[in-house]
């Protein structure tokens, strides 16, 4: 017990969010329902950009703006890189759900299988 | 040799702001502004190729910050041809389809902002913004391929963006692990970075997972299910198909040669990927044979043709490599061709099977000569530019398993094009086809096919022009060679004859099959895995 509390405690974020892409990945892996697909590839995106965001992490820095002590920043690039990943990863998302809709529309059916077995009909 | 005319964030930009700022013209008025937007960029391409070719390589900074801060973009000997041949690629395409119905506004300005893409992801110096650029190639194209929004088009679509979405989710998350690593995203940077490194084991996951992306964009084995989907739907207007297959697709075998001299301090994976290509191009055109459709025998031989151009990238000697970047350009050349004409076909007999449509030499002369040219060109018939690349990549490989490799790949190319070229002979069952009355559709196919001879006829000549090397290419038309390719064709004339059309009521469960989303993630993932072992063993 002690040595599984040992190991949690040593846990960082980066290693968290390197699980959760695994898991996004998974669910795109294993799920059948469309809708689902999209939420874990929308877990993948969100992970790694959590992973990038905690690259050059010091506990104690502060926000890269005018003003702070430049010995005291948090390295500047991921955050203004990942504000433009999260654009992204927003209207792919947001294209892969409108075109879901069309899809459920047209077919009737929110399910990969079901759907590649109308398709051919 | 003079400096650039413009800065190379320029020629990104120039097609977007010029589509957005007349966007409010009428329709006849913007299709004309666009037109002049597309050629003026072509013209800055064009003296930009030859500012990089006979002058030094242009490197530009953006906004003026320092290096390793400031978003690079680079023209070099390897992105300004690539450049050229897009802004030429996109501009024949443009002009070709003056008179198509499918042509409105909106659809032009998504079609060059995809051209404005594909600039971006040429000259991006820099990691993270080739990233955002590819994404945003990825939405563009996926709007490009349902844009009519008929049968399964939105289907294909959402497969295409939903498959690439998965890959770059590995590319960032290898892209954050190669920036905590070295410390930066500039390309340059990193490869003197990644050289410094103690332990290049370090770097292996970033690279799989790097890779992964670009072998999926490269439409790799097993990863190329989204390819035939995107360039063979069956919806896609007919300069979208020869577009994607023409440039887009080469955008993956391009970040692939970038990406690999970066990592070449730390990790070599080219026996890997030599292999894959040859297994690729093996599958490529396996696929091709079986299908009726006429776009997906051209998509599937996509496949097999980046399969060759991947191979030959990676055979390991001087000229295959650029025999290789020649296939590159010249690939670009005779399936744009033919997806063009093939849509014009497609439209003018109502059908796209391979079986029904006859004639089309006799009824389209123009258009049945075009694709006469682009199918000599693919086959690699002497004479044709196909000949040239195909001789410079076998060339350097003779008398091992890789020469019996090509042999067989260039058997299968002819044999799929002796099924194509079906079309081109014969009377059409069904009704006649309205005859062809567009100039802007007939003087663009011949330039295509004068282009296809032309870089046949002065191979050697062209690479050292577009490239630099010297390489002696006539050794290509020598008697030999020639008897070589009309043996090959001959015996590719009996097995059609003999072998595929009587089997291919049993090869429909082959042609219909289709892998599903959860699958395509599969092989994802074990291509990751794959290429994570591969590079852990290979690397010490």
């Amino acid at each position: 017990m002690a040595f599984v509390m040992e190991f949690l405690s040593q846990l960082t974020m980066s290693d968290l969010a390197v699980a959760l892409f695994f898991i996004g990945l998974y669910g795109a892996m294993t799920q059948r329902s469309i809708i689902k697909t999209i939420m874990s590839i929308g877990i993948m995106d969100v992970a790694a950009i959590t992973f990038f965001m905690m690259s050059n992490f010091e506990a104690g820095a502060r926000s890269p703006i005018s003003g702070t002590d430049p010995q005291h920043m948090a390295d500047p690039v991921p955050q203004a890189l990942m504000i433009t990943a999260i654009v992204i990863g927003v209207s792919v998302v947001a294209m892969c759900l409108a075109m879901y809709m069309r899809v459920v529309y047209r077919y009737g059916t929110a399910d990969w299988n079901i759907l590649i077995r109308r398709l051919e009909d | 040799m003079a400096a650039p005319l413009v800065p190379l964030h320029i020629i990104v930009f120039l097609p977007v702001i010029v589509g957005a700022v007349t966007y409010f013209l009428p329709q006849r008025i913007y299709q004309a502004a666009m037109l002049l937007g597309t050629v003026t960029v072509t013209f800055f391409s064009v003296q930009l190729f030859t500012a990089v070719r006979w002058g030094s390589d242009v490197v530009q900074f953006v906004a003026g910050w320092p290096e390793v801060v400031a978003i690079k973009l680079v023209a070099d000997g390897f992105s300004a041809p690539m450049v050229m041949l897009t802004a030429l690629f996109f501009t024949s395409a443009y002009i070709f389809s003056t008179r198509a119905g499918y042509l409105d506004k909106t659809f032009i300005f998504i079609f060059l902002m995809l051209e404005g893409a594909l600039f971006g992801v040429f000259l991006s110096g820099d990691l993270f913004n080739i990233y955002v650029i590819m994404e945003l190639a990825m939405l563009t194209v996926a709007i490009l391929i349902m844009y009519k929004k008929e049968q399964q088009a939105v289907y294909d679509a959402m497969l295409y963006i939903m498959m690439n979405f998965i890959a770059m989710a590995f590319m960032m998350l290898g892209i954050a692990y190669i920036y905590r690593i070295t410390g930066v995203l500039d390309l340059a940077v990193m490869q003197v970075r990644l050289a410094e490194l103690s332990d290049p084991r370090t770097v292996i996951v970033p690279y799989a997972m790097i890779m992964t992306a670009v072998a999926l964009k490269s439409a790799m084995f097993p990863l190329f299910g989204w390819l035939p989907r995107a360039h063979g739907a069956p919806s896609a207007p007919a300069i979208v198909s020869a577009v994607l297959s023409g440039i887009q697709v080469k955008v993956g075998v391009y970040l692939l040669v970038r990406l690999s001299i970066v990592f070449s301090p730390a990790i070599d994976a080219g026996m890997f990927f030599l292999m894959l290509g040859f297994l690729t191009s093996i599958v490529g055109f396996l696929l091709a044979i079986v299908q009726k459709d006429i776009k997906l025998i051209l998509a599937y031989h996509t496949v097999s043709q980046v399969g060759l151009i991947v191979a030959g990238l990676h055979l390991g000697t001087d000229v295959a490599f650029w025999g290789g970047m020649y296939h590159i350009i010249n690939h670009a050349l005779f399936k744009g061709l033919l997806f063009l004409s093939a849509g014009i076909i497609i439209d003018a007999y109502g059908t796209r099977s391979v079986n029904e449509i006859r004639g089309v030499l006799r009824h389209m002369p123009i258009i049945g000569i075009a694709t006469l040219a682009g199918v000599l060109g693919i086959t690699g018939a002497p004479f044709f530019n196909g000949s040239i690349s195909k001789y410079f990549i076998s060339r350097g490989v003779q008398g091992n398993l890789a020469e019996i490799g090509l042999y067989l790949i260039n058997f299968g190319t002819i044999l799929s094009f002796i099924k194509y070229s079906t079309i081109l002979f014969g009377k059409p069952s069904g009704k006649t086809p309205k005859p062809l009355m567009d100039p802007f559709v007939a003087g663009i196919s011949l330039l295509f096919g004068f282009a296809i001879l032309a870089g046949g006829v002065f191979g050697s000549q062209a690479v050292s022009l577009i490239y630099g090397p010297q390489y002696a290419a006539h050794g290509a038309l020598s008697m030999q060679k020639i008897l070589t390719f009309l043996l090959t064709f001959a015996v590719g004339l009996v097995v059609y004859r003999t072998l595929i059309l009587r089997i291919g009521d049993y090869l429909a469960g082959i042609r219909t099959f289709k892998f599903s989303f959860n699958q395509v993630t599969v092989f994802i993932s074990l291509f990751f895995v794959l290429l994570l072992g591969y590079t852990y063993l290979s690397v010490q």
